[in-house]
């Protein structure tokens, strides 16, 4: 396993930002209108609140251990067994999340751009980019993710900007949402769609400088988050919480609501669902190369290339089983908070049996196994 | 054995790219889609139902009453005589082919098109759908599912409501422009960038429809003698039933209330200092809403500043102002404007139809006593009906033209 740190703090922060800024962008403020009317925006910087909470967590547990990820350095602080369990679990876990994250990539676009073209074909055709991109190495990863940087961020902020030409502020009114259970629940499906960001136990090992990662999860949870907040509030206050709960993509309608001036473009999807293929991409192919690094480790291969094309198949399958829409987002939504288990509260437990285990000393470290 | 190997990779490379070769599913030349430009809609005879053919469901078997029967008439452009650039004079083929079907609903009504149109009708270039009056006082929300649905639609099409037939305007042939659809689309557009009319589309409708504290208004149009089409007025509307319209010159006090800043409409003004009738102009104005519960009863106070000019002083008299009569003149302009507006409020209250969106200002900044009180967009209504209100006007005269005295 050749070790090179070569990946900087800025990269690190570009990779965190381009992973959690996914399929996710699209029906976000929906999730947030549903759960708290006019307190989207609140409920927003609530769930990028215990995002980051998380992805400071994973951070912090990975720089205990800066040679290792989860899947190594589980096995040391609980455990052989049950850090191969949990591994396992988490591994899954992430595999189902590309898969989905696939899936509601075809969804999307079968309904709103391609309505002919089979459903198939799009989520295997993205499939298929992640899975031959996902051969590469570490560096050729990090300087993808780099490169689309920018393409990600801009048009979706040019977007906003011109959109709020027909923003009424009164929409966004009262701010914070009356009820504090559903406010919650809100924002845990928010930080659902930020756990990309679990990505990191990946990048510590290959960090020059393993003591900024702490920065760079922090800008680009700052980044990222900053941008979400920007997404609900604009929508809300262009279309009112009552006309987004009448819409699945939010930020697409936003999207084709918004016109370039002088008529140059009269509606900007077009612009935006080709920065969204991108963002998604970035996305699909960060979680498809985490469970394939993952799978590598986990059972300790020299090789990660193979593990490509071989977990295609199973990603496909597992993308087409949901039989509608209305099914894929009960999943997704479920599925997102089921994972909140594997890269918030784990990793915490992780943390604090860390660090209680390193406090008794290590003379104790065979009975905690 | 070595050798086959990379032989049979490429093998298994082009047998892959062969799928390719197909193209892209969705790809549809210009020419074989019915690219529709606008729609019409108009109540139909009832007796019409006889006329539909079986596409969408069985005659008789379909659970929508006979009464809500809509006639559709759609423009659908004709390729290569839609004329690209300058307009070289006119050709007398009419570039745009106009097609006619009855449905229970738009969809019905659509397929029903589809079935008597070779190509496919594509909906992706859509400007301008025309309600007639009729349909609209039966409500709009019937349409609006489909137009939601559909991924073709652009939320910034115009909506407008017609005095005469909708069928009238797809068939209407403007001097203007060679086509017709494009024309009133174009009008729409200019009369907001000419301060006729407040911002609006069809995605802003929408969204006013689904708020809870605003009701609908809509661009409301007559036909004025053979082919010009006039905006007569404002529709307003109560949910989703239209309930009446405004005249022309109260649009302007509309606008004064819900804060538009482009002004363009113009009265006579005649203090009682002055001997002649003037006319001023808004050129800009700015508005202040200011919401409060007066012994829990919810209160609305209106600053509305604006800055305007004098375009023009009949000359049957002396023509000559000076600097009080200008004050006389702005106190005047406000005073009426203050009263115009009045009107206005009144008759929206009398239909309880809040198009100036108060109840938004009230669900905002009180949310107390919206979720106590109010709740749903039908009990605002009923709040709006009783709604007191304070308007103050002010006026600054900052422009005369190019002549002296």
């Amino acid at each position: 396993m050749e070790k090179t740190r070569e990946v900087t703090t800025f990269q690190a922060a570009t990779i965190l930002i381009s992973t959690m800024i996914g399929v996710g962008v699209l029906p976000l403020p929906l999730f947030a209108v549903r759960s708290g009317d006019t307190g989207a925006p609140f409920i927003t910087v609530l769930g990028i609140g215990i995002g980051a909470i998380a992805l400071i967590i994973i951070t912090k547990l990975g720089l205990r251990h800066p040679n290792k990820t989860i899947i190594s350095y589980s096995e040391d602080i609980i455990g052989k067994w049950l850090g191969k369990i949990f591994s396992l679990l988490v591994i899954l876990f992430f595999l189902v999340l590309t898969a989905l994250a696939a899936r509601e990539f075809g969804a999307v676009v079968i309904t709103a751009v391609l309505l002919e073209t089979p459903l198939e074909v799009t989520v295997l055709v993205m499939l298929l980019l992640a899975a031959i991109s996902a051969r590469n190495t570490m560096n050729t990863f990090v300087y993808i993710h780099s490169f689309y940087i920018p393409i990600i961020l801009a048009p979706v902020l040019i977007i906003v900007a011109l959109s709020l030409k027909n923003a009424n502020f009164l929409y966004l009114r009262p701010f914070i949402a009356s009820d504090l259970k559903d406010s919650f629940n809100g924002a845990l499906t928010v930080a659902a769609l930020l756990q990309g960001s679990f990505l990191m136990t990946l990048i510590i090992p290959t960090m020059k400088n393993p003591k900024s990662a702490v920065k760079a999860s922090l800008w680009a949870i700052f980044i990222s988050g900053g941008l979400y907040v920007l997404i609900v509030a604009a929508t809300v206050s262009i279309f009112g919480t009552e006309e987004i709960k009448k819409l699945y993509w939010p930020t697409l309608e936003l999207a084709r609501t918004t016109s370039l001036p002088g008529n140059i473009l009269q509606r900007l999807d077009v612009v935006f669902i080709s920065v969204w293929v991108i963002a998604v991409f970035t996305t699909i192919f960060a979680s498809y190369f985490l469970t394939i690094q993952s799978l590598k480790e986990y059972f300790n291969l020299q090789d990660h290339k193979m593990l490509a094309y071989f977990l295609l198949p199973f990603i496909f399958t597992l993308a087409m089983v949901p039989q509608n829409i209305l099914q894929l987002y009960d999943i997704i939504l479920f599925i997102g908070k089921v994972g909140l288990i594997f890269t918030f509260f784990y990793p915490m437990v992780l943390y604090c049996w860390d660090l209680i285990r390193n406090k008794r000393g290590s003379k104790d470290e065979s009975k905690q196994a | 054995m070595n050798r086959s190997k990379p032989k049979l990779k490429q093998i298994f490379l082009v047998i892959l790219l062969v799928p390719l070769l197909t193209g892209c599913w969705d790809s549809r030349e210009i020419e074989s889609r019915a690219t529709v430009l606008a729609i019409g809609i108009d109540k139909a005879d009832p007796d019409e139902e006889e006329k539909e053919d079986e596409i969408s469901h069985r005659k008789g078997k379909i659970d929508i009453p006979a009464e809500s029967l809509i006639k559709l008439t759609v423009q659908i452009a004709i390729p290569g005589r839609i004329p690209l650039g300058p307009q070289i004079g006119g050709g007398d083929r009419s570039p745009v082919l106009v097609v006619r079907a009855v449905g229970h609903t738009l969809e019905d009504a659509l397929l029903n098109i589809q079935q008597e149109v070779a190509s496919e009708v594509f909906l992706g270039h859509l400007r301008l759908i025309v309600l007639n009056e009729e349909v609209a006082r039966d409500g709009v929300d019937r349409f609006t599912d489909y137009l939601r649905r559909n991924p073709e639609i652009r939320r910034t099409a115009a909506l407008v409501v017609s005095k005469e037939r909708a069928a009238k305007y797809m068939e209407i042939k403007p001097e203007l422009e060679r086509v017709p659809s494009l024309y009133l689309a174009e009008m729409v557009d200019s009369l907001i960038e000419l301060g006729k009319f407040p911002e609006t589309f069809i995605g802003m409708f929408w969204s006013i429809l689904s708020s809870k504290g605003q009701d609908g208004y809509l661009p409301y149009f007559n036909i004025k003698g053979k082919s010009n089409i006039q905006i007569n007025g404002l529709a307003y509307f109560k949910g989703d039933k239209m309930v009446g319209k405004t005249d022309p010159l109260q649009i302007g006090g509309f606008m004064a209330g819900i804060g538009a800043e482009e002004g363009g409409y113009g009265i006579f003004v005649k203090p009682p200092e002055l001997e002649q009738e003037v006319l001023v102009r808004a050129v800009e104005r700015k508005t202040r809403v200011k919401a409060s519960l007066k012994n829990g009863k919810p209160h609305i106070y209106l600053k509305i500043r604006y800055e305007s000019e004098i375009e023009e002083i009949d000359s049957r008299m002396p023509t000559h102002i000076d600097e009080d009569d200008t004050k006389a003149l702005e106190n005047e302009f406000s005073k009426m404007v203050k009263e115009g507006l009045e009107v206005l409020i009144a008759k929206t209250q009398e239909a309880k139809s809040d198009i100036f969106g108060f109840g938004e200002h009230f669900r905002g900044k009180f949310p107390d006593f919206w979720s106590k009180n109010v709740n749903t967009k039908e009990n605002w209504q009923d709040h709006y009906a009783n709604l007191t209100y304070d308007i103050e006007v002010i006026t600054s005269i900052r422009r005369t033209g190019m002549k002296a005295r």
